[in-house]
């Protein structure tokens, strides 16, 4: 249907453009045809819709409704006041973007950012450097967020029972007087759904919604919000408080399960501290020490200095044996913990089989350098952990002495968290019983990532009235009575708070495009507030807040930053609640006694994908399109299984099986990742979608169809079964062992102290005949890259993206080898296929001195500037290819087709108009961002002032969470890269070719226990 | 059709055979020679079904260059590392092909070789109907072939200049002027008999149209004299290009650092390599017409024990360059090259291609030591298909098993051919087909008068007593 639609309008405006285009647009006013549907467009003439619609009228109509969209939301600002932020020049100047500081929200927590913004148009989503959870650097997520907003497949209309409504026509039947009718004076019948939230604006309207209708009742359901981390902080500490990380203060680190990296609420802070204890400059620095035990290599265990490959059921009883024996070691500190504590670990523990486990001494050396590092450590374990893990973790962090030092305890941000309304399976059951009358759900897709016993998608359907604000008409919007197009939140006022509690105000970038209603303004209607816009909701909030005294000075402050300054939210004082973490840790090891470990049976895992997270951002071309951080699959989930089990279960990569769980199967191809624990397979969640989203849709296993409410991350027997069906996964790296190249070089802090220079043959000038050319004076461009921070997290895959205009390929054309992103992260096993260690190694233009590309392009297509770009010029390019044949590095791409012909109107506006859009046939590659390059000249230029140090950033620096990319001019002494270049682990990649790269990479320096072994690992 | 006069029952060395024998006296030979022309053989059916098919791969080819020029190079197979695949390899095949014909035209007048007289107009034919065909493929292979022509030295208005650094622009010079001279040289060996078939045209149109070609030849000792030092001085034109167009063709890769593409010795291995395949074609050409059109007295056995051996030399020569290539690799020390030459080709993903190609080019010529198999038909016909073929694989292997596998592992990609590729090669060789066939249909395709001069010659020689 959405092509009929977007075929018919291509069709009617063709060809035109610019004055044009208006032209066509009031041609095709005048059509019969076209002046029904514009009646029909109003509300007002909604009723005149006859009962009988047909298919082909609603057609018309959506038609219809796409065309005026498009007229009435191309660039407007949105009406109430918004403003830049601060470092920008208040005043808009054409060609000159803007920054707006706004934030996002993923599943409550928010993460501050700072959108640029062209002509009131939004291209570019970059962190905000004063929020804590950012600090500057923004996500996969985060990044891709923005394409979102301009997805052609987004919601466009009101819908009421497959027919096409109105928001008035909503707010009236919501209307408590019209509503109560239904759901009872007191609400009885009515049931909200939402996603966890932080919002004051919608704690407070839920209030008031309780208020009207004291018997309703609300639900908060996100399918990767476990529930297991609240129940063991309520078992442990006695409530769901939030528990905050400084892991710029750890010397050792153990992450049980858990991607804090790359993945978990504050994954950017925790990385950025992280990483400040990682990179060191001279080989006295001192380094942290990261443990992970984990089944699915994630980018945290790609970079943990001893990684264990274990299941993800074996993590409760290696978490009991390091506890067991930290508390054996610290005795005299811990005269505090009672017997039944110790010996409720100890059960733990042992039910697990943990003293015949393979990394029985594993656990044990961990144990001991933890408790030597009491106080100065951090144990963390991943949401998808069980309860009991979480129990023991908290423990552990006590016994270390941690808590107070490197681990604290906050209330939580989220509304009502911890609570029992934090799940589906109670709504549902009050649906089979008949009890609801009208759900209203907010946003989430509950249909599509409900677990699978729940049956949800029959009940909503049963349902007598339902009412579904989302983005897209998925798989939710297909069941529900009332469909209201949401509001993106680059479109929306609101509030939310960052996983350390600082609040922050999300501005819109841009008016709703589609007309689309923020959760605030739905739930302000069932309050019986219909006309409250969003934006006077969270201002009235606030002003009751703040007061009215300063109010407009607060406001226009908190714009401006993104956030309340100096709010987060204060350390509690939290303490073990002994009785409770006794029962819970004991019930952990009946349960687990209970049936008999064995092995040989598969367990299935589920996971948060990198990509798309729980299915939400599938049909976003950039992500799906990202390779995965570890497995560089793209356009696909797969059950990921370790090379020993597939060989035990004689399967072969990318050939399909069906994972059965329970009697549910899902059918997947197998994907075999070095690393990955044996006996076990993970599949991420959020592919396999069937909703509107046409890029979304077909791509990948629905693997929600086998989680279930008992087991919503780990299912313990799994069954796999052949199906002699091949499925090419689109993988953008084939091969990953270094051959023994100097390709990526690395060392142990210890190798490192003994030799500091042992990246000494690796950069320098290199012999050769010719005199090197003299550069001359003024900014000479140059990146490291600290290949001991880089995760892999490709946030600067995302970025760059976003801004060089790098178009979407797809799967077909990334089978063939045809990815066009200009860096790409390059990740190398080594050791043995089953226990590899994993370097990642970002690889973009090297912008090498002497550029192997530059003397074989017959046109002198690209050449060198003076300040040492190795440049690219598009409109000279013919397309021989040789550049590319030639470059050692192979990071340039070719627009094998018209990559931008078939983009629609609305995703041309995230182009960032600073760069060029490649037609067919050229080249092109990693200019270091050289439209900012020339646009801070510029800007100094006026100013009469040489470019300050650090001024120039570039996309992936900017975007990078651990702050491994550092770009700047070596011939200003202040600037930061001088130092870097100048540190003994930089070397230049390939350095023998004599090519003189810009680009230097600081070796990856690891700090192995030497109590282990020192494993060159 | 005349049938082969028997062989003497003590037959001299081959070496020492004659060149040509048993010729009828040159009216009778004229008539013999040009009578296809105008009738079209004792096999005329057989020219429709010929022009029919090889007119529909040409047509194939012109579709699939409109839709690659439709849709972009991503309708072919190549990706990033292997930017480039079957078109250039097609590219350098055919100009190799393109070398045979003016070695056996310039060098060999230079040097005063009898035996070229039968089979140079065919191998120049050949020649120049390759070059057309390779000429296509570096266009076509553009990303945006509409701006080709920025490769050519002009003074633009933008006062850009191609990079003289690149290998690219002195490639085009090259092939165009090889052209050029090649199809000079052919149409000047051409006007004489030209002359002849305007004098035994049956009607007026074709009277005229070959007296259009004829250029006014009519004969005359003074024409005769210009002629030969025309055609002399194009044969010393043409000679040093046979060795210059494949050099800088060959630089096209070895100036890049690649492995596999950076050696110094591609340019001499480019050219044994073409000329070997132009020798192959070369028989697969003649070794059909010898027997269709019954020249078993113009083309005899002395020009295929010839053309056996010519086989045979070249393929030693293209043996030692690949050990050469092969050794420097391993001598040198260069993992990287090391890897290329000693791993990726004989055990990576393409091996089969490595070793079959490379088992076909060297071995198969070594069966031309036996002199029984240098005029054998059948055999020189196989052994030259097989060598037409491996020659094709070689230049893909050096092509894409440089490429898909260079210095990072993490950039490496396979290399598989869409049906376009596919298309394009067959079509290519329809188009050939399709030249070569008109040239057979409407042109001398034996140079008579440069028959007879030789005839008189090797006479007078015999009359003389000299060897």
């Amino acid at each position: 249907m959405t092509d009929e639609r977007r075929d018919r309008w291509a069709e009617a405006l063709r060809g035109r453009s610019g004055a044009a285009y208006w032209r066509g647009l009031e041609e095709l006013l005048d059509t019969p045809e076209f002046r029904d549907a514009v009646r029909h467009e109003f509300p007002a003439a909604v009723d005149e819709i006859p009962e009988g619609i047909t298919r082909r009228t609603f057609v018309k109509l959506l038609g219809a409704s796409l065309a005026l969209a498009g007229v009435s939301a191309c660039t407007a600002e949105p009406a109430e006041k918004i403003l830049p932020y601060v470092t920008q020049p208040p005043e808009v100047t054409p060609g000159i973007p803007l920054h707006y500081a706004t934030s996002m929200v993923l599943d409550g927590y928010a993460t501050g950012l700072l959108v640029e913004s062209h002509a009131g148009r939004p291209t570019k989503v970059e962190g905000n450097p004063a929020h804590p959870a950012s600090l500057g650097a923004a996500g996969v997520y985060e990044q891709a967020s923005v394409l979102q907003l301009y997805d052609p497949d987004r919601a466009r209309v009101v819908r009421a029972d497959r027919r096409r409504s109105s928001w008035t026509a909503l707010t009236q039947a919501l209307a408590p007087t019209a509503l109560r009718t239904h759901v009872g004076a007191r609400g009885a019948g009515l049931r909200l759904l939402l996603e966890p939230t932080s919002s004051q604006v919608v704690a407070e309207l839920l209030d008031r919604i309780g208020t009207l209708y004291p018997d309703s009742k609300r639900y908060y359901f996100a399918p990767l919000a476990s529930g297991h981390r609240e129940s063991g902080m309520r078992a442990a500490l006695g409530s769901a408080f939030e528990t905050q990380y400084d892991f710029s203060r750890a010397d050792v680190v153990l992450a049980l399960d858990a991607d804090f990296l790359a993945a978990m609420p504050f994954h950017l802070r925790h990385a950025r501290d992280f990483a400040q204890r990682r990179h060191i400059e001279q080989p006295t620095d001192e380094m942290n020490r990261l443990y992970v035990a984990e089944a699915m290599l994630t980018p945290t265990g790609g970079l943990a200095d001893h990684r264990l490959r274990v299941r993800a059921s074996e993590i409760e009883s290696l978490a009991a044996a390091v506890t067991n024996q930290v508390m054996g070691e610290r005795a005299a500190q811990l005269s505090n913990i009672p017997g039944s504590a110790r010996r409720a670990v100890a059960h733990l523990r042992d039910a697990g089989g943990a003293a015949q486990s393979p990394w029985a001494p594993w656990a044990q050396a961990v144990a001991h350098d933890l408790a030597e590092h009491a106080g100065r450590s951090i144990v963390i374990a991943g949401p998808q952990q069980s309860a009991a893990v979480h129990v023991v973790v908290h423990l552990l962090n006590a016994a270390l002495g941690n808590v107070g030092q490197t681990v604290w305890y906050t209330e939580s941000p989220i509304v009502e968290a911890g609570e029992a309304n934090h799940a589906l399976a109670p709504l549902a059951e009050e649906m089979r019983a008949g009890q609801v009358d009208t759900l209203v759900i907010l946003g989430g897709n509950p249909a599509y990532t409900a677990p699978a016993d729940l049956d949800f998608a029959r009940l909503l359907r049963a349902l007598p009235r339902s009412v579904y604000l989302g983005l897209y008409e998925n798989e939710t919007a297909a069941l529900t009575h009332w469909f209201i197009p949401a509001a993106h939140y680059l479109e929306s006022w609101g509030d939310a708070r960052a996983y350390d509690g600082t609040p922050s105000i999300i501005q819109p970038l841009i008016a709703p495009m589609y007309d689309g209603k923020t959760g605030s303004e739905l739930l302000a209607a069932l309050a019986g507030e219909d006309d409250a816009s969003a934006h006077s909701l969270v201002q009235g909030s606030w002003r009751g807040r703040v007061g009215s005294a300063n109010f407009d000075a607060f406001w226009t402050d908190v714009l401006h930053r993104g956030l309340v300054p100096r709010s987060a939210a204060p350390r509690t004082q939290a303490s073990l609640r002994w009785r409770t973490l006794v029962r819970a840790l004991e019930q952990a090891a009946n349960a687990r006694r209970a049936p008999a470990a064995s092995r040989g049976r598969l367990e299935l895992a589920f996971r948060q994908d990198p990509k798309v997270y729980d299915g939400r951002f599938a049909n976003v071309a950039w992500l799906q399109e990202l390779p995965a951080p570890v497995t560089k699959l793209t356009w696909d989930n797969a059950a990921m299984l370790s090379p020993a089990t597939a060989a035990r279960l004689a399967v072969a990569n990318e050939e399909m099986v069906e994972l059965g769980a329970e009697g549910r199967v899902l059918r997947v191809p197998v994907l075999i990742v070095p690393g990955h624990a044996d006996d076990a397979v993970t599949v991420s969640l959020g592919y396999g979608r069937a909703g509107a989203e046409e890029i979304a849709r077909g791509v990948g296993g629905n693997a929600y169809r086998l989680r279930t409410t008992a087991a919503p991350y780990l299912v313990p027997g799994a069954t796999l079964t052949r199906r002699n069906v091949g499925h090419p996964l689109a993988i953008t790296q084939m091969h990953s062992a270094l051959h023994g190249r100097a390709i990526v070089l690395q060392a142990t802090l210890e190798a490192f102290r003994r030799n500091p220079r042992f990246t000494q043959d690796h950069k320098g000038r290199v012999l050769t005949l010719y005199q090197p050319f003299q550069y001359r004076t003024g900014d000479q461009w140059a990146m490291t890259i600290d290949l001991s921070t880089c995760t892999g997290c490709s946030a600067c895959v995302v970025a760059c993206q976003a801004e060089n205009n790098i178009p979407v390929v797809g799967k077909a054309d990334v089978l063939k080898g045809r990815e066009m992103h200009w860096i790409r992260i390059d990740r190398y096993y080594s050791g043995t296929p089953d226990d590899p260690a994993v370097v990642m190694q970002p690889m973009l233009c090297q912008q090498c001195e002497k550029a192997p590309c530059e003397y074989v392009c017959p046109v002198n297509a690209t050449v060198h500037s003076p300040d040492g770009l190795n440049e690219m010029i598009y409109n000279r390019c013919v397309g021989t290819r040789f550049c590319s044949n030639n470059c050692p590095y192979k990071v340039r791409r070719f627009n094998w087709f018209d990559y931008n012909a078939e983009i629609t109107e609305t995703e041309k506006m995230v182009k960032n108009p600073d760069v060029t859009v490649r037609g067919r046939g050229v080249m092109e590659k990693c200019t270091f961002c050289v439209q900012r390059i020339r646009r801070h000249q510029i800007q100094a230029e006026l100013e009469e002032r040489p470019l300050r140090p650090g001024e120039v950033k570039t996309a992936c620096q900017q975007a990078c969470p651990t702050q491994a990319i550092v770009f700047g001019s070596y011939t200003d002494p202040e600037d930061g890269i001088v130092r870097e270049l100048a540190q003994a682990r930089s070397y230049a990649v390939l350095h023998e070719l004599g090519t003189q790269p810009r680009v230097n990479y600081l070796a990856r320096i690891t700090n192995p226990n030497p109590a282990m072994g020192g494993g060159e690992r | 059709m005349a049938s082969p006069a028997p062989l003497p029952s003590e037959a001299p060395p081959l070496h020492e055979r004659l060149v040509i024998r048993n010729l009828p006296d040159n009216a009778a030979l004229t008539q013999q020679l040009l009578s296809p022309i105008w009738r079209g053989g004792s096999r005329w059916w057989l020219w429709p079904l010929l022009f029919c098919s090889s007119g529909l791969l040409a047509l194939l080819f012109f579709v699939l260059i409109f839709y690659t020029f439709a849709e972009g190079i991503g309708v072919w197979g190549n990706n990033i590392p292997v930017a480039w695949a079957y078109a250039i390899t097609d590219f350098v095949w055919w100009i190799g092909i393109g070398h045979a014909g003016t070695f056996i035209s310039a060098f060999l007048i230079l040097l005063n070789q009898k035996w070229r007289a039968s089979i140079n107009r065919i191998a120049e034919a050949m020649t120049l109907f390759a070059l057309v065909n390779a000429m296509i493929f570096p266009v076509l292979h553009l990303g945006r072939p509409w701006f080709f022509y920025w490769l050519i030295p002009y003074p633009s208005a933008m006062r850009v200049w191609p990079n003289f650094r690149s290998a690219l622009p002195w490639d085009v010079a090259a092939i165009s002027t090889y052209f050029t001279v090649s199809l000079l040289f052919w149409y000047v060996g051409l006007i004489p008999d030209l002359a002849a078939v305007r004098d035994s045209a049956p009607g007026a149109i074709r009277k005229r149209i070959y007296g259009l070609l004829a250029l006014g030849w009519r004969g005359a000792s003074r024409h005769w004299q210009r002629y030969r030092i025309a055609y002399i001085i194009l044969a010393g034109l043409a000679t040093p290009l046979v060795i210059s167009v494949h050099s800088i063709v060959s630089l096209d890769f070895s100036i890049a650092q690649l492995p596999g593409w950076h050696s110094t010795i591609f340019p001499p291995y480019f050219v044994v390599g073409a000329i070997y395949s132009g020798f192959a074609m070369v028989l697969m050409l003649i070794l059909p017409i010898r027997s269709a059109f019954g020249l078993h007295d113009v083309i005899t056995e002395r020009h295929l024990d010839v053309l056996g051996k010519m086989l045979l030399v070249m393929g030693m020569l293209l043996a030692y360059s690949y050990v050469c290539e092969a050794f420097t690799a391993y001598y040198s020390g260069n993992q990287f090259e090391q890897y290329t030459y000693l791993f990726a080709r004989p055990m990576g993903p393409y091996a089969w291609v490595y070793w079959s190609m490379t088992l076909c080019n060297v071995l198969t010529p070594q069966i031309f030591w036996w002199s029984y198999l240098r005029t054998n038909v059948v055999a020189l016909f196989c052994a030259s298909v097989v060598i037409f073929v491996a020659m094709w694989a070689e230049r893909f292997m050096l092509i894409v098993t440089s490429l898909n596998r260079d210095f990072l592992p993490s950039s490496w990609h396979f290399y598989a051919p869409t049906w376009v590729d596919w298309g394009i090669l067959i079509g290519s060789l329809g188009l050939f087909c399709f030249l070569f066939f008109a040239f057979l249909r409407w042109a001398p395709f034996i140079p008579l008068s440069e028959l007879k001069r030789t005839r008189f010659e090797l006479r007078r020689e015999a009359e003389h007593g000299l060897p």
